[in-house]
């Protein structure tokens, strides 16, 4: 089945306006013949690339790990190589949720709702054990683990986690996005 | 409700330093953390109330405040935290003494050494343990890089918030600095586990002494630096001056310790005051400002790091005479032996065996032991029932008393200058929630 | 310690590691820290704290191995569960801890006795700092403070229910697998 630019996260004029039918430039050229005018696999290669190439965060630091997250922005761990020092505290422009730090059940509603309010492709990393899995905090207050509320696509183990491990979280997530691995809510078939 | 307190220094004597900033009594008086919005206001269809979700660009962590707003003035306020109660309390109860020095660190996650002192020194005391000297020199160094790490995370993140962007790579370059002193000691960057009841838990390892001593001859030039950035922009102070005012007798009666109440003009630190550790032994000025607002909050803290930076170096001198001495307590009945005994020693075996398994017992009582964290007075409040876990832990948070003067400090402020108000006051919500 | 005496309401007082503790009689509380303020100087208040003591002396712990005075594996009683703590007057209590700001930076803990469902007088109008710590002792506790303006829960949700930091209220959590027989 040839792939159609949609299935890339691209919008056509034919999604936006479904009873339009195709383009004049489509009528010469006919559909498929334009999708592979085009070279589609390097078209996506290339989205992917672009997309890993500046993921932005958004500014969701709860408690400890937050800090060791702000230390990544800094100077000696310099997030900014690739592409991610620009932290959006709008949900609506980030493409990446690292959640850092514990979450507790009362925290648990307002962090499904910036996860709903991000627009996909969307990404999350559960930094450190706490948003891993509960951490060192097995009881009433704390969310055993954010997976349980939000579908997560690496997790970053250590308590907090060192800005380098952070790091290779950020970089295997990069890795598997350009390599064609789809974010975690296609995978895991949880309501985006 | 009598909110001026009239026995309180009328005569303005010590600790008390300096003018009022503001006669009488600013505190909201229906209820002293909510600023209702004024009657005649409640009706106008002008105020919009705007929630300052847990989730927020500011870096304060996730407080949540609800903010009345008349155009750009605010007129009422309230605070809903809560968002990162983790039930530390109740967690601690199950854990015995020696496991549950790990979960204190994480409540105030910005000056976590001051909270493994608080809770390891409530355990000595109930104890009666003696500590060598050489662990009081080095848990008061660690407690003074840590109040210096504390500092520049305040005033990177503050700065960023009042639009100073480039301030927090600088402090975050020294900040790296010290995670690196810390790595080097306790092998960890943030929540070290360092302390132990009867002392430190390793002896300082080679190459300490002049790493510490570098970063103690570059942090008085990095100070210089931030304050010729920042002290004499005037963007800066015109934000900052005259902005979240509290006076005095408000701070006192809102509970207000550390950097707030000394920018309020309260001569009052508890290193100098209720000395603990070996502070006594060392000389350190406390700075006291008298102007009550977001700029003498930042000078106090700025002038505290200069303070620390100073004993640092003297601890350092104490700490390089004291080469090869004890670095914990030899009670083998609280203290884990060292390993190498393991090997030769039955008696070594059975204690390590007992306190790791059971723990060690801590006798029946109730003691309260505060200490200067960089937020205020830190406290910890143990019960014991004489068992190898604790019956009750209460952490006395300085942020949580710091955030209740927020209402009383932001009245008739703009909405801008709550952001410098909130990021003055120095909240962890760690420690806030517990 | 004979000030301590003088305080409306006083029931006892002990000095122990240093701390001394004054037990005051529950309908009392407010006029006890009025007087501790005002006559007494204790111009701050440093936090209010509430402790369960359900099952404190049910089951026995084992006598401490260390003692203040000297540590002997061979003391007496010191094995099995023989030695229990000291019986408390009652299920709940409530302290104050005071702090003077003066020379020596002296410390008091008031402290008050009672059962569940027994309210305190909420002492904001002595302190305004009382406000969140009642709220918090409130939420975790189940303590009402009567004349709180506002007490409501702090910390955990609105809706919650019960009281988290009592004793018969469980950990929570989810329980641990180590295997995955299990």
């Amino acid at each position: 089945m040839t792939a159609r630019l949609r299935d890339y996260g691209l919008q056509s004029e034919r999604l936006l306006w479904p009873t339009k039918g195709p383009s004049k430039f489509e009528e010469e050229l006919g559909v498929e013949e334009l999708e592979q005018a085009l070279g589609i696999t390097t078209l996506e290669k290339a989205v992917r690339w672009a997309q890993t190439k500046s993921m932005w965060p958004d500014t969701f630091g709860l408690a400890c790990c937050a800090i060791e997250m702000m230390s990544i922005v800094g100077s000696r761990y310099d997030l900014a190589r690739f592409g991610m020092e620009a932290f959006r505290s709008s949900p609506r422009q980030a493409d990446l949720l690292i959640v850092s730090g514990r979450v507790s059940h009362k925290m648990a509603a307002p962090l499904r709702q910036i996860y709903d309010q991000m627009l996909e492709p969307k990404w999350v990393i559960a930094m450190g054990a706490c948003a891993s899995s509960g951490g060192m905090f097995n009881n009433y207050a704390i969310l055993q683990g954010v997976d349980r509320i939000v579908p997560v696509d690496i997790y970053v183990p250590f308590c907090p986690p060192r800005p380098e491990a952070l790091m290779e979280g950020i970089i295997r997530l990069h890795e598997a996005h350009q390599a064609g691995v789809p974010p975690a809510y296609e995978r895991r078939q949880v309501a985006t | 409700m009598s909110a001026t307190l009239s026995h309180v220094g009328r005569a303005r004597r010590w600790p008390f330093v300096g003018e009022p900033v503001y006669e009488g009594s600013r505190i909201p008086p229906r209820v002293p953390t909510v600023l209702d919005v004024p009657a005649e206001l409640t009706e106008s269809d002008d105020i919009l109330q705007v929630n300052f979700g847990p989730n927020h660009p500011s870096t304060h962590g996730v407080l949540r405040l609800i903010v009345d707003l008349d155009g750009e003035t605010v007129v009422g306020i309230s605070a809903v935290v809560g968002y990162l109660h983790t039930g530390f309390e109740k967690n601690m109860e199950q854990k015995t003494w020696w496991k549950g020095i790990t979960y204190p660190e994480r409540i105030d996650y910005v000056g976590y050494q001051n909270n493994e002192l608080v809770f390891v020194l409530a355990i000595e005391k109930m104890l009666a343990l003696e500590v060598p000297e050489k662990a009081t020199w080095m848990r008061m160094l660690l407690c003074e890089l840590n109040r210096i790490h504390s500092h520049l995370v305040y005033l990177g993140t503050s700065a960023l918030e009042l639009g100073a962007i480039s301030m927090f790579w600088y402090c975050f370059r020294e900040r790296e600095t010290i995670l690196d002193l810390f790595e080097l000691v306790a092998g960890q960057r943030m929540h070290t586990r360092y302390f132990q009841a009867g002392g430190i838990a390793e002896d300082i390892p080679m190459g300490f002494y002049p790493e510490a001593r570098k970063f103690v001859d570059r942090m008085p030039v990095a100070l210089n630096d931030y304050l010729t950035l920042l002290d004499r922009n005037k963007i800066w102070l015109e934000r900052t001056q005259g902005v979240g005012l509290l006076s005095a007798d408000d701070a006192i009666a809102l509970g207000q310790t550390g950097p707030v109440l000394r920018a309020s003009g309260v001569d009052w630190d508890l290193r100098r005051d209720s000395p603990y550790l070996a502070y006594e032994q060392v000389d350190f000025r406390v700075p006291v400002y008298t102007g009550g607002d977001v700029y003498d909050r930042y000078r106090v803290r700025m002038d505290e790091m200069a303070e620390s930076t100073q004993i640092v170096r003297q601890c350092l001198d104490k700490l390089e005479r004291m080469e090869g001495e004890p670095w914990i307590s030899d009670d083998r009945k609280v203290v884990l032996p060292p390993r190498e005994e393991l090997h030769t020693s039955m008696e070594s075996l059975i204690h390590h065996f007992k306190i790791v398994t059971e723990g060690y017992r801590v006798p029946a009582g109730e003691v309260y032991v505060a200490v200067e964290s960089p937020r205020g007075e830190s406290g910890c409040y143990v019960v014991s029932d004489g068992g190898p876990r604790p019956w009750r832990v209460h952490f006395r948070a300085p942020s949580f008393a710091a955030l209740q003067a927020t209402a009383t400090c932001s009245q008739g402020t703009l909405i801008a200058d709550l952001i410098a108000i909130v990021g003055s006051l120095d909240a962890v919500m760690g420690d806030t929630d517990r | 310690m004979n000030d301590f005496a003088q305080i409306p309401g006083y029931v006892s007082a002990k000095d122990e590691h240093g701390e001394t503790t004054v037990v005051v009689d529950r309908a009392h509380v407010r006029e006890a820290c009025t007087y501790a303020r005002d006559e007494l100087g204790f111009a701050m208040l440093i936090d209010v704290v509430a402790t369960d003591y359900l099952d404190w002396s049910a089951k026995g712990v084992s006598g401490y191995i260390g003692t203040a005075t000297g540590r002997d594996l061979n003391m007496p009683m010191t094995q099995g569960l023989q030695a229990s703590p000291d019986a408390k007057p009652s299920r709940f209590s409530v302290s104050y801890h005071l702090l003077a700001l003066r020379q020596g930076a002296p410390r008091l803990r008031l402290q008050t006795w009672l059962e569940d469902g027994q309210p305190v007088d909420s002492v904001i109008s002595v302190w305004p700092a009382a406000d969140w710590f009642e709220r918090e002792q409130y939420d975790l506790m189940g303590i009402r403070f009567d004349g709180h303006p506002n007490l409501a829960r702090l910390l955990m949700e609105e809706d919650w229910e019960g009281h988290p930091l009592r004793k018969d209220y469980p950990i929570g959590g989810e329980p641990v697998r180590f295997s995955p027989e299990e």
